[in-house]
C-alpha cells in the first residue's frame, strides 16, 4: 500500500488535539494572573527593546508573538472581543482554554466530537436566554451611578483602581457629552468621538476632560494670534506652496521675459488662494499639506491662526464635528477659483495651550457633535500608554451599558449563577449532549476560581458558598425577594467574602457577558473540529 | 504518547514571573537610583561619562546622566524615562525623582517576602500620595512675584547643588533676568513664559565666566557679508527677510533654449534686473540692516551697500529670526515689494559686530522692552560650558515654575522629613493591611535627608534623628529645619534661605509614586530580545 505523500509533517486524531489544547491552555496561564482586581500586571519587551506594561489580555497576547496555530485562534480571539465589546478579553480566553480542556477529556471517553460540540452550543444557547431572562437588570432602575459602577469595575482590575472614582467620573461625562442621535432615533455613543491625547508630566489626577478637540501643533508662524473667539474654521488638503506645474508639464516660452512672468505667476497664484481663503472669512486655516513661508505672511497680517501638516485623519475629525467641508481644489465649476463660505466649520473658540513640554491647540465649542477630548498626564510613557487601554476599555463599558440599557452583576456572579442553572438543565436532557452541557457548566467555574485564586482566597470555599446562594435563588419563590436577591452574590476580593455585588456596584454590561462567552464558544468548537494538522515544510532555498 | 515539545511562544522568548520578576524590577530601579545618589546636594560629585561617539559628558544632572547611560532592563529604562519627565515638565529635580522612585520601590521588597499583595501596596501608596499633596501644599508658603530678591533666593538654592554655584549668584542672576525677559501676560492674564524659544543660550569658549550675561537684546554667530558694510549701528532701522536675495528659478521645470545669442545675455541681464528690482523695493523703506535667513548674491551686496549703506547679514535661522522681529519689532516680510513702513523695526539701540574668540558675532542690544533675549555664556572649555548650560536650563526652569505657580516650601530635605513625620501619624488610622505600606512610605521619603547628609559626610545617623525629633515635636513648630549640606549641620532652613519650589516638589512625588506603583503590579516579564 503506497502512502500520499507530503512535504512537511502530518499529526491526525487525539494527539494533534491533545497538543492543541496544551498549546491553548499555556496561553491561558499566562494571561490568568491578570484577571480581577487582585491580577497583576506584565511586562513584555519586544524583539527592538520596546517595553510595554498592560494588563489588558489582549495586549498581551498580541505582543507575545505565538507560533503555534491553535493558539494563534486563541489570540484572535481576543483581538475580536477587544474591537467587538473592548472589555473582557481577559476572561474569554481564560474561558475559551477550560472549554476546550473539559472538551477534550469528553472526547478520550470516546464521546464524539460533533456530540460535545452540539451540547456545548445548546448550553451556549440556554445561557444567552437565562441572562436576558433572569438576570439582567435594566440600568434605567439604577441611573447615572450604574454608569459610573460599571466605569469602576471595568477599571478596578487596572492600573487606574485606585483613582477609579476620579476616571469613571471622567470618563462617564465624557461619554454622555458625546451623545449623538442618528436618522432612526437610536442614542449612539462613538468611542471614537473621544480624543484621548497623553502628555507626560504631572500625575494621573492632573488628567483633565476638555470639551472640544486637541491637536498637538503649534500656530506655523509666530506673529499669530494665540486665540480666536467664534472661529471660522477652514480644513484645506492641497499645498499652499509656490504653485508648481505636475511633472513632465514643459512649458515653452519664446521670449525670456515671459519666464519671469511664469516666476510671479507661481508666486501669484498661490497669494490668490491664501486671499480667497482670508476673504470667505475664515480666521483659523487648517492645512494637512505645507504652507510657504512667504503665504504665512498674509495670514499673520489677516490675524489668521493657520497650522500646517495637520494629520489627515484630525483634519477629517474636525471637518466632521465643526460642520467643515475638507476642500480639496480651490476649483469651482465655472473654471474659476473660489473658497465657498459654506466650507467653513464653526466652532466657538480656538485657542493654543502648552501642556506640559508641548503646544496643544484646542477647540471648543465645536458646533455639530460634542466631541471630548482627554489628556492624560502621568508619570511616563509606559504608564500613560497602559491608562489610556484602561480608559479605552472603559469607555467601551460605558457605551455598551448606555446603548443596552441592562447590567449584570459581576465578580463571578453571572458564571456561578449559569453554572448552577445549567446542571439542572442538563439532567433534563436524556440525550449524549447532557454530558457536554454539564462540562460547560463546569467550565464557566473557572472564571471566579481564578479571580479567588488571584487574590489569594480559598477558592474551593468561596465557590461552594456561591453555588449554595444562587441554588437558594433559583429554587425560591418568585415572591420570596430575599432570596431572589441572592441572584446577584458575588465575590469580593479584598476580605474574601460573598455579597451582592449589584447593590455594591460591581456590574458589566450584559452585552459583554453574552459576547464574551459567545465568543469563547465558538473558538473552542473552532479548534475541537481539528482531527488532522498539516504543516507543510518551507519550499527548499535554491 | 510522546512527542515534540509544544513550541507556543517564540523561542526566543524570555519569561520571569511572579516573585522573580518583582524582585528583578526592584533590583534594576534601585540599581539605577544607585548611579546618580551620589550627585544630590550641594557637596554632590559629578560624573564623566564618555558617549558612544566618543565625546564626554561632565554633569551632575540627573537626566543628563541617565540618557547616555544604555541600560537592558525594562524596569530600568522605565526610571529613565521618569527624568526625561521631570524635566520636561519642571526642569529641575531629576537626581531626587529617581532616587525616590528607586526607594519606594524597595521599600516593599519586604512586604512582597511577607506575601502581601501588590494591589494592596499600590492602594496605600495612592492614599498616602494624596496626602503628602495635600500637607505640601498647606506647607507651602507664597511669594512675592514682583520681587527680585525674592525669587533671586529661590533660584539660588536649587543652583547650590550645581557646579555654577562657586561663582555665586552669577548664573542665578542670568536665570532670573532672561525669565523676567520672556515673561508675557496676555490680555486674558495668562502667563506665557517660553524659556525655549525665546531666551537662547549661546556658548562661547574662551574668556572667562563672569563675561557671562543676558543680553539686552539678541546676539547670533553670523558677520556681514560684505567687508565694507557698516560693523557699529545706532539705532538702525531693521528689516527682516525670508527671502533669498538672489535670482531664483520658479517652481515649475523650466528649460531654456536659446536660438540667438542675444537671448542668452537678455536671460542673465534679466536675472540681475531681478535683483536689482528687489533691493530697490528694499531701499525704498530705508533700512541700516538688511538680514534675511537665505542667501544674499553678490550683486545685491554690492547694490545695497552702494546705493544704501545697508549692513547685510544672510543665512539667519528661522528661529534666531523670531527673536531679532521680537526685540525689534519687525515684522519678517517674504517679498520685498510687499515691504510698508510698519514692517520695519526700530526699537533695537546698537548694533555692532564683534570678534569673539575666533568668530565675529552680530549684537543687536540697548533694545526697548524686549522680550526675548540671548545669555551669553563664556568659559575655559567646552565641557565646563555644556554644564553651566545645563545648570542655567535647570535655573531657568525653577524661575519659569516660580512664576507660574508662586510658592515655596523649605528644602534640604525638611520638606520630606516633615512629610515622613507626619505620615507615620496618620499611618496610625490607617486600617488594615494598608497601614504597613503606608508606613513605609513615609520611611522611604527619609531617603533624601539621608542621601543628602550622606553627600556631606556628615554623621548621617545622628543628623537624621536630631532632624526627625525636631519634625516631630507636637507644636509642629519644627517643619523648617532640614540639612544644609555645605555646614554638614541641621538648621533652620528659613535663616538659612534654601527653599525649593513647591511645584518641582510635588512632581516629583507624583511621578516617583505613580511609577514605583507601576513597576509594583507587574508579574510577568516576557522578552523578546534576541
Amino acid at each position: 500500500m503506497s502512502q500520499v505523500s507530503i512535504f512537511g509533517q502530518r499529526e491526525q486524531g487525539q494527539d494533534v488535539r491533545t497538543q492543541n489544547i496544551l498549546a491553548v491552555v499555556a496561553l491561558s496561564n499566562i494571561v490568568k494572573t491578570s484577571l480581577g482586581p487582585q491580577g497583576l500586571d506584565k511586562m513584555l519587551v519586544d524583539d527592538i527593546g520596546d517595553v510595554t506594561i498592560t494588563n489588558d489580555g489582549a495586549t498581551i497576547l498580541k505582543q507575545l508573538e505565538v507560533t503555534h496555530p491553535a493558539a494563534k485562534v486563541l489570540v484572535e480571539l481576543s483581538q475580536i472581543q477587544d474591537r467587538e465589546v473592548g472589555d473582557g478579553t481577559t476572561s474569554v480566553v481564560i474561558l475559551a482554554a477550560e472549554l476546550l480542556k473539559r472538551g477534550n477529556e469528553l472526547i478520550k471517553n470516546n464521546i464524539h466530537a460533533t456530540s460535545v460540540m452540539a451540547g456545548y452550543r445548546l448550553a451556549l444557547k440556554e445561557s444567552v436566554k437565562f441572562i436576558s431572562s433572569s438576570l439582567s437588570v435594566k440600568t434605567d432602575s439604577l441611573g447615572r451611578e450604574a454608569l459610573i459602577n460599571a466605569a469602576k469595575t471595568s477599571m478596578s482590575s487596572k492600573i487606574l483602581n485606585a483613582e477609579s472614582d476620579f476616571f469613571a467620573e471622567l470618563a462617564v461625562k465624557a461619554m454622555q457629552n458625546v451623545k449623538t442621535v442618528n436618522y432612526q432615533g437610536q442614542a449612539k455613543y462613538p468611542v471614537r468621538a473621544i480624543h484621548i491625547l497623553k502628555t507626560h508630566g504631572m500625575s494621573s489626577k492632573e488628567s483633565t476632560l476638555v470639551d472640544g478637540y486637541a491637536i498637538q501643533a503649534t500656530r506655523s508662524a509666530q506673529g499669530m494670534p494665540t486665540s480666536m473667539t467664534g472661529a471660522k474654521i477652514a480644513c484645506v488638503d492641497f499645498n499652499l506652496n509656490k504653485y508648481r506645474l505636475a511633472m513632465g508639464i514643459q512649458v515653452l516660452v519664446q521670449d525670456p521675459e515671459a519666464l519671469d512672468k511664469i516666476r510671479q505667476a507661481e508666486m501669484d497664484v498661490c497669494k490668490q488662494r491664501c486671499q480667497k481663503i482670508i476673504a470667505s472669512g475664515a480666521n483659523v486655516v487648517l492645512c494637512s499639506r505645507g504652507i510657504d513661508d512667504f503665504a504665512l505672511k498674509y495670514f499673520v497680517e489677516a490675524g489668521v491662526i493657520a497650522i500646517r501638516r495637520v494629520p489627515k485623519s484630525d483634519l477629517k475629525r474636525i471637518a466632521n464635528n465643526t460642520g467643515a467641508k475638507i476642500v480639496v481644489s480651490l476649483a469651482d465649476i465655472d473654471g474659476e477659483e473660489s473658497y465657498e463660505p459654506e466650507c467653513l466649520g464653526t466652532c466657538e473658540r480656538v485657542y493654543e495651550k502648552r501642556v506640559g513640554d508641548w503646544e496643544y491647540l484646542f477647540f471648543e465649542g465645536m458646533s455639530q457633535t460634542r466631541a471630548q477630548t482627554i489628556i492624560l498626564r502621568g508619570a511616563n510613557d509606559f504608564f500613560l500608554d497602559e491608562v489610556e487601554r484602561s480608559l479605552h476599555d472603559s469607555l467601551c463599558v460605558i457605551k455598551r451599558v448606555l446603548e443596552s440599557n441592562s447590567v449584570v452583576a459581576g465578580g463571578g456572579s453571572v458564571e456561578v449563577a449559569l453554572s448552577v442553572y445549567l446542571d439542572d438543565f442538563a439532567r433534563t436532557l436524556g440525550s449524549r449532549e447532557q454530558l457536554a452541557v454539564a462540562e460547560f457548566s463546569e467550565a464557566l467555574q473557572i472564571i471566579p476560581k481564578v479571580l479567588a485564586m488571584n487574590a489569594a482566597k480559598d477558592a474551593t470555599e468561596l465557590l461552594a458558598k456561591l453555588r449554595v446562594y444562587h441554588n437558594a435563588a433559583q429554587k425560591s419563590d418568585t415572591s420570596d425577594e430575599k432570596k431572589q436577591a441572592l441572584k446577584y452574590s458575588g465575590l469580593e476580593l479584598t476580605h474574601g467574602k460573598v455579597r451582592n455585588n449589584l447593590t455594591h456596584g460591581v456590574i458589566e454590561p450584559a452585552m459583554s457577558k453574552v459576547k464574551s462567552m459567545k465568543f469563547a464558544t465558538e473558538a473552542a468548537i473552532t479548534i475541537l473540529r481539528i482531527d488532522d494538522m498539516i504543516r507543510l515544510a518551507a519550499p527548499q532555498q535554491q | 504518547m510522546s512527542q515534540a515539545p509544544v513550541y507556543i511562544l517564540n523561542k526566543n522568548a524570555k519569561r520571569e514571573q511572579g516573585k522573580k520578576a518583582q524582585g528583578a524590577n526592584i533590583k534594576a530601579a534601585r540599581a539605577v537610583s544607585d548611579i546618580v545618589r551620589t550627585t544630590l546636594g550641594p557637596k554632590s560629585m559629578l560624573k564623566m561619562l564618555l558617549d558612544p561617539m566618543g565625546g564626554i559628558v561632565l554633569t551632575n544632572d540627573g537626566n543628563a546622566i541617565l540618557r547616555e547611560i544604555d541600560v537592558q532592563h525594562p524596569a530600568a529604562k522605565s526610571m529613565i524615562e521618569l527624568a526625561r519627565a521631570q524635566d520636561e515638565e519642571v526642569g529641575d529635580g531629576t537626581t531626587s525623582v529617581i532616587i525616590l522612585a528607586g526607594e519606594v520601590l524597595s521599600a516593599v521588597e519586604s512586604f512582597l517576602e511577607k506575601d502581601i499583595h501588590p494591589t494592596v501596596i499600590v492602594n496605600a501608596y495612592f492614599r498616602a500620595l494624596e496626602e503628602i499633596v495635600n500637607i505640601t501644599n498647606k506647607i507651602g508658603i507664597s511669594i512675592d512675584l514682583e520681587k527680585d530678591d525674592d525669587i533671586t533666593k529661590i533660584v539660588k538654592s536649587t543652583i547650590g547643588t550645581k557646579f555654577a554655584s562657586k561663582w555665586g549668584s552669577l548664573i542665578v542672576d542670568l536665570a532670573v533676568k532672561a525669565v523676567r525677559t520672556v515673561y508675557r501676560k496676555d490680555k486674558a492674564g495668562n502667563v506665557e513664559i517660553d524659556v525655549k524659544r525665546y531666551a537662547k543660550i549661546e556658548k562661547i569658549p574662551g574668556g572667562v565666566l563672569e563675561d557671562c550675561e543676558v543680553l539686552n537684546g539678541v546676539m547670533f554667530n553670523k558677520d556681514v557679508t560684505h567687508p565694507n558694510m557698516r560693523r557699529v549701528i545706532k539705532n538702525p532701522r531693521v528689516v527682516l527677510l525670508d527671502c533669498p536675495l538672489e535670482y531664483k528659478k520658479g517652481e515649475s521645470m523650466t528649460n531654456m533654449e536659446f536660438t540667438k545669442e542675444e537671448d542668452f545675455r537678455k536671460a542673465l541681464e534679466m536675472e540681475e534686473t531681478e535683483v536689482m528690482r528687489m533691493c530697490e523695493h528694499i531701499l525704498r523703506v530705508k533700512p541700516d540692516i538688511v538680514i534675511t535667513e537665505k542667501g544674499v548674491s553678490d550683486v545685491a551686496q554690492h547694490f545695497l551697500l552702494k546705493k544704501g549703506n545697508v549692513s547685510c547679514i544672510r543665512r539667519l535661522r528661522k528661529t534666531d529670526n523670531n527673536r531679532v522681529s521680537r526685540v525689534t519689532g519687525a515684522t519678517v516680510v517674504n517679498r520685498p515689494e510687499e515691504l510698508q513702513e510698519s514692517d520695519v523695526g526700530t526699537d533695537c539701540g546698537l548694533f555692532e559686530v564683534k570678534k569673539l574668540g575666533d568668530d565675529y558675532f552680530s549684537f543687536m542690544t540697548e533694545c526697548k522692552n524686549p522680550s526675548a533675549c540671548s545669555i551669553l555664556l563664556r568659559g575655559a572649555s567646552k565641557d565646563v560650558l555644556n554644564e553651566i548650560e545645563r545648570n542655567l536650563h535647570d535655573a531657568m526652569g525653577v524661575a519659569r515654575n516660580v512664576l507660574n505657580n508662586p510658592k515655596l516650601v523649605p528644602g534640604g530635605g525638611a520638606l520630606e522629613m516633615e512629610l515622613a513625620c507626619r505620615l507615620n501619624e496618620m499611618s496610625l488610622k490607617v486600617e488594615g493591611v494598608h497601614q504597613w505600606p503606608y508606613k513605609a512610605l513615609a520611611s522611604a521619603l527619609e531617603v533624601i535627608p539621608r542621601t543628602l547628609a550622606q553627600n556631606c559626610g556628615g554623621d548621617v545617623v545622628r543628623m537624621l534623628t536630631e532632624l526627625r525629633s525636631k519634625h516631630s515635636a507636637s507644636d509642629g513648630s519644627g517643619f523648617m529645619w532640614g540639612i544644609n549640606g555645605n555646614s554638614a549641620k541641621i538648621e533652620n532652613m528659613e535663616t538659612q534661605n534654601i527653599w525649593d519650589p513647591c511645584s518641582v516638589k510635588l512632581q516629583t512625588y507624583k511621578t516617583a509614586i505613580e511609577s514605583a506603583c507601576m513597576l509594583l503590579r507587574i508579574d510577568d516579564i516576557v522578552s523578546g530580545i534576541q
